[in-house]
């Protein structure tokens, strides 16, 4: 990298032993678009909103949900041009895991080295941390399994947690309709109407996305017209 | 007692402000904006056009080598809108990285990879302090061999995105509220009607009727794949086209 004139670090303490940068990288997440996920008894559900600049923008060319291995899928809130450096690197990952050890990566190792490069850019010199929170949702041989991944690379388990604008009211709505023996047919709805209740506008298939992966271990992201099949099970 | 503002360089380099936010990047897309031209990119069924405005400030500059459109390889085109200088570096590492690509995997590289590879190094220069980021908007353009014409357009901040019709530059907001009302009901445009609905919105945005040789026309059509700037005869027929039908 040609920053030798920064080798020092941009993150540093303030006075009172805070991270202000980092601080400032969760306030750039919370100003982004509501995203979410829910661990259900035989897979895992994801989504987000996809409110696009203008209705000039083809939404086809727009995918947030992606996934890292055809086990694990990630979503974020916050910048998307960091959130493509970081799918870029975990896939890059999970890939050099598998060489070395000839099986596919477990979902904790694979969250637990995406957390590690989110943290190396906030010690690291002449740059900034990432903008993102991520949701890593994945299916292995621990069964279903969701994390959330913060800029200061900090990482936990979750049952169903939100991200972005939304997030007080998300999770309050996640809090009052989780159990813990949820299938994923029930954790899509709650997801859909979680979204639903902060959401400007018209719901349809067009504006958000979801991905899912339940116990065949494939992620997949749903097209448009099985969102709103869904949609329409939950008017 | 919090540091508040991180020491007053959020605004030098690309570093979050308090209210999450990177000034450098704000700052850049008002300099695309200070350049003074505005442009514009209409996506049709089978031809995507690009057009934008050539100022030549003094009449002693040869106009030929006033350009704001770059052939990346034979089938790409972009359309750079902002600082002239930047533009020019983002084109000399675009056409290296897709002649690289078709020497490395023996088939040209699709639009969305170029768009995208440009997206992610604006993406490295909004995070790494030594580089500030281009104050430009990259508009691509090609026709895919699986989708068909596209048009992607790449900004400072690192976003990207295919678009069915777009704007950069001065009068960006104008000309995107008056091609959001041409397109609104999906219409599938012909060449013709491509390049025109094109034009007649920059004039539109501009309120100016423009000579030939006062803007750039860039086009990609399925029939005939290859990059081409229209010539000033061309461009001619259009302006007539389109002020017979006004």
């Amino acid at each position: 990298m040609g920053d030798s004139q920064y080798s020092f670090s941009l993150t540093t303490f303030s006075p009172s032993g805070k991270l202000v940068q980092i601080e400032h990288a969760l306030t750039a997440v919370g100003s982004g678009q509501t995203s979410l996920g829910i661990k259900a008894s035989n897979g895992v559900v994801i989504a987000t909103e996809k409110k696009l600049p203008s209705i000039l923008v083809d939404e086809s060319s727009v995918q947030k949900i992606q996934c890292l291995t055809p086990n694990i899928g990630v979503v974020y809130s916050g910048m998307g041009p960091d959130f493509r450096v970081l799918v870029r690197k975990s896939r890059k990952q999970a890939e050099q895991y598998h060489r070395l050890y000839k099986e596919p990566i477990p979902v904790t190792q694979l969250v637990r080295e995406t957390a590690a490069v989110m943290q190396e850019f906030t010690q690291s010199g002449g740059v900034r941390p990432f903008g993102v929170s991520l949701l890593v949702a994945g299916y292995d041989d621990n069964g279903p399994q969701l994390y959330q991944v913060d800029p200061s690379g900090s990482y936990f388990s979750w049952k169903a947690s939100a991200m972005g604008k939304n997030v007080s009211n998300a999770k309050t709505f996640l809090e009052k309709r989780y159990t813990d023996d949820m299938e994923l047919d029930d954790a899509v709805h709650t997801a859909i109407l979680t979204l639903k209740e902060g959401f400007e506008g018209q719901i349809s298939g067009k504006n958000i996305e979801i991905g899912i992966i339940d116990s065949d271990k494939k992620f997949r992201v749903l097209t448009p017209a099985e969102i709103d099949d869904y949609l329409a099970e939950v008017e | 007692m919090s540091r508040g503002s991180g020491g007053g360089y959020d605004r030098h380099i690309t570093i979050f402000s308090p209210e999450g936010r990177l000034f450098q990047v704000e700052y850049a897309f008002k300099a695309v904006k200070a350049a003074g031209i505005t442009s514009i990119g209409v996506r049709g069924k089978d031809s995507v056009c690009v057009v934008t405005q050539k100022k030549v400030p003094d009449k002693l500059l040869d106009q030929t080598s006033v350009t704001h459109l770059f052939p990346i390889t034979k089938y790409l085109g972009l359309l750079a809108t902002g600082m002239t200088a930047d533009a020019r570096t983002l084109v000399q590492q675009a056409r290296n990285e897709a002649a690289e690509f078709r020497f490395r995997y023996g088939y040209e590289m699709p639009v969305d990879v170029l768009a995208k590879w440009i997206a992610d190094k604006s993406q490295i220069y909004t995070q790494h302090a030594y580089m500030r980021p281009l104050g430009v908007v990259a508009m691509v353009l090609g026709i895919d061999e699986e989708f068909g014409p596209r048009l992607y357009k790449c900004d400072p901040a690192g976003h990207f995105f295919g678009h069915k019709a777009t704007s950069a530059g001065s009068k960006e907001q104008e000309a995107i509220n008056f091609l959001e009302k041409k397109m609104k009901n999906d219409p599938a445009f012909s060449y013709d009607e491509t390049v025109q609905t094109a034009i007649s919105a920059l004039q539109s945005v501009l309120q100016e009727d423009f000579k030939a040789n006062e803007i750039e026309v860039g086009v990609v059509r399925n029939d005939n794949p290859v990059f081409r700037v229209l010539s000033t005869e061309e461009i001619d027929e259009h302006l007539t086209a389109i002020s017979e039908r006004d």
